[in-house]
């Protein structure tokens, strides 16, 4: 039985509509003992470095699924018929690692924040399902306050938002600016 | 004074071309004169950050209203901090009171703001190679359970305003209507009457699909009439009409 748990566990991971998270995999194989499950996990982890596959485990987004590598990009381009995946433009960037850091947070403290208007950039961020509307701010005029969705952390490979680049590394970045200047 | 020699003497070189659209905004352009003047931010030369600021503005080639009111706007800021430190005070200020403060501390912020957005840009040029199903195989119908989990509020709006919008467009349709003839209805009119013997015209009348439909039955009825291959009778008026097959068309059908 215990042999089986790799098996069972890629199948779960398969079949499941949204990033399969550890809770969810433990309550489904709550016969196991949760250790067993866990190791089994990262035991199919390991396969990910098999070049045998062309598929892989990623952590994302709360919880597992699969992704193709990589190195395979060219060929899943060819099949889907795209040339070039589109990026997020500078701004939408700026907006979402605003909210990203500063959430829960409105309009108008976003704009504050850049400088900028960002009434349309904002608007793209909730077409694309990357930013959310979570209610309004009890403030004169009830502005509406944003959020990240979870298809933001699945869109930058985040499990969660404390996977967010740290304090730490935005300084570094920012000292490594300095320095190449100099 | 050291300030204004330098002001003099600070190049706005030609050969220096930034358009300025390819600054996301007004703290952008300020932060890259920042650093091309390597000035320390904590201790920024208002002047000499005002008139290369303004020098920009000039130099922009397009006139775009909305994204012009937002750099003016921090030209403003500039020129009132540099006419708040000219005023004489009594006492020496310190860091808290430096007019420079609250601009200083934006710029460090949208520093910031810069330095994760390009983090973020890292980690969306990875994860672009991570290619993910983005749909399973159908499901058969009857196992469908519709998610609304997702669904917030504002999808809920936009569903309704594109529907809004598509009932909008439905009215300019034009539906193709049934073409009733006029041949056809008394043919019509004649084969009930040899079914049912009469016929009260307005429950007739009724059944018809279309405002087109009952008016076409009803010169039908009159052709009918002059033709004299049907009777009609109306007791009063408003009251329903009957109809009849003059007895000698009725002899013929079998």
């Amino acid at each position: 039985m215990k042999e089986q748990l790799r098996p069972i566990i890629e199948s779960l991971i398969f079949i499941s509509l949204e990033p399969l998270s550890l809770e969810k995999l433990k309550s489904v194989l709550q016969d196991f003992p949760q250790e067993e499950v866990e190791l089994a996990l990262q035991e199919l982890l390991k396969s990910n470095e098999s070049n045998e596959r062309g598929i892989q485990i990623i952590q994302s987004g709360g919880g597992y699924l699969f992704a193709t590598k990589p190195e395979y990009d060219p060929w899943v381009k060819r099949l889907l018929n795209i040339e070039r995946k589109t990026k997020l433009s500078q701004a939408s960037l700026e907006t979402l690692s605003i909210i990203a850091y500063h959430q829960p947070i409105t309009q108008a403290e976003i704009s504050a924040l850049r400088g900028v208007d960002s009434t349309y950039t904002l608007k793209t961020l909730l077409q694309k399902k990357l930013t959310k509307i979570v209610g309004r701010k009890k403030a004169p005029g009830k502005p509406l306050i944003y959020r990240t969705s979870e298809k933001f952390l699945l869109y930058f490979g985040l499990n969660s938002l404390d996977d967010l680049p740290s304090e730490e590394e935005i300084l570094k970045i920012l000292e490594d600016e300095k320095f190449s200047e100099e | 004074m050291n300030e204004l020699n330098s002001l003099e003497t600070s190049e706005t070189s030609e050969s220096y071309q930034v358009r300025l659209e390819i600054f996301e905004g007004p703290l952008d352009l300020l932060l890259f004169l920042i650093r091309k003047k390597k000035i320390d931010i904590h201790d920024i030369p208002m002047a000499i950050i005002t008139k290369e600021y303004l020098d920009y503005l000039n130099r922009k080639e397009r006139i775009d209203l909305e994204r012009e009111a937002e750099f003016l706007l921090i030209a403003a800021l500039l020129i009132y901090i540099k006419s708040q430190m000219l005023l004489p005070r009594e006492q020496v200020l310190d860091q808290e009171g430096d007019p420079r403060r609250p601009l200083v501390d934006r710029l460090l912020d949208f520093q910031k703001i810069k330095a994760a957005s390009l983090l973020l840009r890292e980690r969306e040029d990875e994860q672009s190679l991570n290619w993910t199903r983005t749909a399973l195989p159908p499901l058969s119908p009857e196992e469908e359970v519709i998610d609304l989990s997702d669904v917030s509020l504002f999808d809920l709006a936009e569903a309704f305003f594109t529907l809004l919008k598509r009932k909008e467009r439905e009215n300019f349709m034009v539906i193709p209507g049934k073409e009733v003839s006029l041949e056809n209805k008394m043919k019509e009119i004649l084969d009930v009457l040899q079914e049912n013997v009469v016929l009260d015209f307005l429950e007739y009348l009724d059944k018809q699909e279309s405002i087109e439909e009952a008016l076409v039955s009803f010169f039908s009825l009159l052709e009918l009439i002059k033709a004299k291959l049907v009777m009609a009778i109306q007791e009063s008026l408003f009251q329903s009409i009957k109809v009849w097959l003059r007895k000698d068309l009725r002899k013929k059908t079998p």
